[in-house]
């Protein structure tokens, strides 16, 4: 008896001291406006050194919690602690060395050099007159360098491009030396390259420096695929999922975005498909496999073509890609030959299609029914268009070659 | 921090040359007193049986020393002002200040208010008196409105409307007045510092160095102002506080030019672009003490033009520093490049 009450003892304690050691927790937060709740009930617990992306639907209240959470809002009930102390027991000066923020707002601050940004970070340390000392300087330096923009120092920072800016403001917020930086939408104006740049930036800065990063993203696939937490903030709740992976088999994403019939996240390639009802009433068959049928399948759906496709494996990345673009799919079990059953039936759905295209997969012991297929449609007198590397030559069989920029000129032709 | 130099540089020249055009807005005019006259006579104090000393002491002086004031003011509002709102465009008048002080010399004098006075309507005193009470109005009007309104584009057009009222308040009066009433007022409009006497100087030059000396010590929050009001508060920043004191230092600095010399335009509103090009920063720390200094010497040279140019006529001074400030600005423009 005397041993369980110990343990239980111990393990109250422990508790304790993990929420002393929590970087930023929130206990039944609400967050919003005077008159309008947008998000509530948020029990958040981040631990130093994460890197957690805060992800949602526009306008579901990403932004509103963390600058709630950054002390820019107050809380309209329930609280926030900042290592372990309410955040609204800090002063300003206080927090500003604890926490920096990043916004979405582009801002314009005249003749300013990226220096003089980064400077501003020492806000809070410095003087009446900002006067920087010799070691406030070396911050503003170390921090341009972990950005790696140090080169950037002298410039005028409206002559930066989006992603160098971005760069400035993280540094600027690195100047503060903070044990927490939270990020509105950070990556927002950038392009693809930058916006990877600036979050693997945010990671290692989570890992290096033991500085807890909290991003909100429109990108979830980025967010899946580079955070340690996800926060998930939809019809005015805040979810935490421990991992991305978590998230996502709980069918996450469609639901949080509201994804219906135009759209569907792929759960295993974590990218969106696009797959609206076709245009055209013609009926295009590829013979696939081994991946060569996935740029044919984009280009038939975004020309509007139903797409069938077979004889594929189940466990073939075409089969995968096809399932998910809703294409008629004949398939065979894994690791199975091709029976002749299938067979047949992708011969019936092949001779009633319009145009067949052959993929040109690999041919080996498993699947060589499709080679079969070719040969009997051809004897059938179907159109085939055979997709090729090279360009296009009318070989002996009267078939038709070509590559994939005039795939869509020759199904043009063959639908007339 | 490359730029120290040109920093230095710019400094140097206008501290050099602002002695310089005071004494010689001192020297010039219908009477004409050579350099080391003037030097005699500022060193020797008055003298009533001089000539020289007394033109100086009860005209040149006061006069001169109320244009430095005035330019100095109005161009460290102007400063703030244009970082406060984040508009280029901001000038000392923006929060109607001008407007309400116009508004109170027209009832004094186009409706013969006394505001419980005795006096004429013609008595400048009493006209100080009408003006001063309308800056001051405007500017209460406008620090409890900022305490209520929390976005500063809003505030921004509560002051414009503030501006408009007066305004229209004002036409009203001017229509139903008698002509020679309306000429009186539009004197006063026009704005000059010909009305400046040592009486004004002492409450003037208090105002102007404790709003001035004030500025400077919001240089640090402004330039983390100029990032946005969110990153500022995220920098330590106490954005109320810090609100509330521009805009009270604003009003002070511009009600105090206003109700010696009525309205002086451009200034304010060009005076900190001339600084910024010039030293090409935004660091309010160089910028605030710079316009007063720019400021200050801007407008004694065209106080100086506005009494010399068509001698013995005066053209109004907001006329002169327009028609010879545009045309440098919109140069150093074209040359420079945007702001």
């Amino acid at each position: 008896m005397m041993l369980k009450t110990d343990k239980i003892v111990s393990h109250h304690t422990e508790t304790i001291r993990e929420y002393r050691n929590s970087a930023i927790r929130s206990h039944k937060l609400t967050v919003g406006y005077p008159k309008r709740i947008v998000v509530s009930d948020v029990e958040l617990e981040i631990l130093p050194g994460e890197f957690i992306a805060v992800i949602g639907p526009n306008a579901s209240g990403k932004s509103t919690l963390l600058k709630t959470l950054a002390g820019l809002l107050k809380p309209l009930g329930g609280v926030v602690y900042l290592n372990g102390r309410e955040i609204t027991t800090w002063s300003l000066r206080e927090l500003a060395t604890k926490l920096g923020v990043v916004l979405t707002e582009r801002v314009n601050p005249g003749l300013m050099t990226a220096f003089e940004v980064v400077a501003l970070g020492r806000y809070s340390y410095t003087g009446v007159l900002a006067r920087l000392t010799r070691s406030d300087r070396e911050i503003v330096l170390k921090a341009l360098e972990s950005v790696g923009a140090r080169h950037l120092a002298h410039r005028s920072f409206n002559e930066l491009s989006d992603g160098e800016k971005q760069k400035i403001m993280i540094a600027r917020a690195l100047a503060q030396e903070p044990q927490l930086i939270i990020l509105d939408e950070p990556t927002t104006h950038l392009d693809a390259r930058n916006k990877i740049e600036i979050l693997l930036l945010l990671r290692r800065l989570a890992r290096e420096k033991a500085i807890t990063v909290m991003v909100s993203l429109h990108e979830v696939e980025l967010a899946l695929r580079l955070a340690d937490k996800l926060v998930i903030v939809s019809d005015g709740r805040a979810r935490v999922f421990n991992n991305p992976e978590e998230f996502i088999t709980g069918a996450g994403v469609e639901t949080l975005y509201s994804m219906n019939d135009g759209i569907s996240f792929d759960d295993v390639a974590y990218t969106v498909e696009v797959h609206d009802e076709p245009k055209r009433n013609v009926s295009v068959f590829v013979i696939a496999g081994a991946g060569k049928g996935a740029l044919v399948y984009r280009l038939l759906k975004r020309l509007g073509y139903t797409i069938r496709t077979g004889i594929l494996h189940e466990n073939d990345i075409d089969y995968h890609i096809a399932s998910k673009l809703r294409a008629d799919i004949i398939s065979e079990k894994p690791y199975q030959p091709i029976t002749d059953n299938t067979y047949l039936k992708a011969l019936h759905m092949a001779t009633n299609s319009h145009i067949i295209i052959d993929a040109s997969p690999p041919i080996g012991v498993l699947n060589s029914k499709n080679l079969e297929l070719v040969k009997e449609l051809r004897r059938r007198h179907k159109r085939i268009v055979k997709v090729v590397k090279e360009d296009d030559t009318l070989d002996d069989y009267g078939e038709v070659r070509c590559t994939l920029s005039i795939l869509p000129r020759i199904l043009e032709e063959f639908t007339k | 921090m490359a730029a120290q130099p040109r920093i230095l540089m710019v400094f140097t020249t206008f501290l050099l040359a602002q002695p310089l055009i005071i004494l010689f807005s001192i020297s010039i005019g219908s009477l004409a007193i050579p350099f080391t006259s003037v030097i005699d006579v500022l060193v020797g104090g008055f003298r009533g049986d001089d000539v020289a000393s007394t033109v100086i002491w009860n005209i040149r002086l006061p006069r001169t020393i109320t244009a430095a004031l005035g330019g100095a003011g109005l161009a460290v509002a102007g400063v703030m002002l244009q970082v406060f709102f984040r508009n280029p465009l901001a000038d000392p008048y923006i929060l109607g200040i001008a407007s309400g002080s116009s508004l109170f010399v027209a009832l004094a004098i186009l409706a013969g208010f006394t505001f419980g006075m005795v006096a004429s309507p013609y008595d400048p005193y009493f006209l100080f008196t009408a003006s001063f009470l309308g800056a001051a109005a405007v500017s209460a009007l406008i620090i409890m409105l900022s305490s209520v309104i929390r976005s500063i584009t809003t505030l921004l057009v509560a002051g414009l409307m503030i501006s408009y009222l007066a305004s229209a308040l004002t036409s009203i009066l001017q229509y139903l007045a008698d002509i020679e009433r309306v000429r009186a007022f539009v004197f006063w409009v026009l704005g000059s510092f010909a009305g400046a006497k040592w009486i004004h100087i002492t409450p003037m030059t208090v105002a102007i160095i404790a709003g001035v000396v004030a500025s400077l010590f919001l240089a640090k929050p402004f330039n983390a102002l100029l990032l946005s009001d969110d990153y500022a508060r995220s920098l330590g920043v106490r954005i109320r506080l810090v609100r509330l004191s521009a805009i009270a230092i604003t009003a002070l600095l511009t009600s105090s030019v206003t109700v010696v010399a009525g309205p002086i335009g451009f200034v304010g509103l060009a005076v900190p672009y001339l600084a910024r090009l010039a030293i090409q920063s935004s660091d309010n720390r160089l910028l605030i003490p710079l316009s007063a200094l720019l400021g200050s010497t801007v407008t004694v040279a065209a106080d100086m033009a506005a009494r010399t140019l068509l001698a013995p006529i005066e053209l109004p001074v907001s006329a002169i520093t327009a028609l010879f400030g545009v045309p440098i600005v919109i140069m150093l423009l074209i040359r420079r490049g945007s702001l």
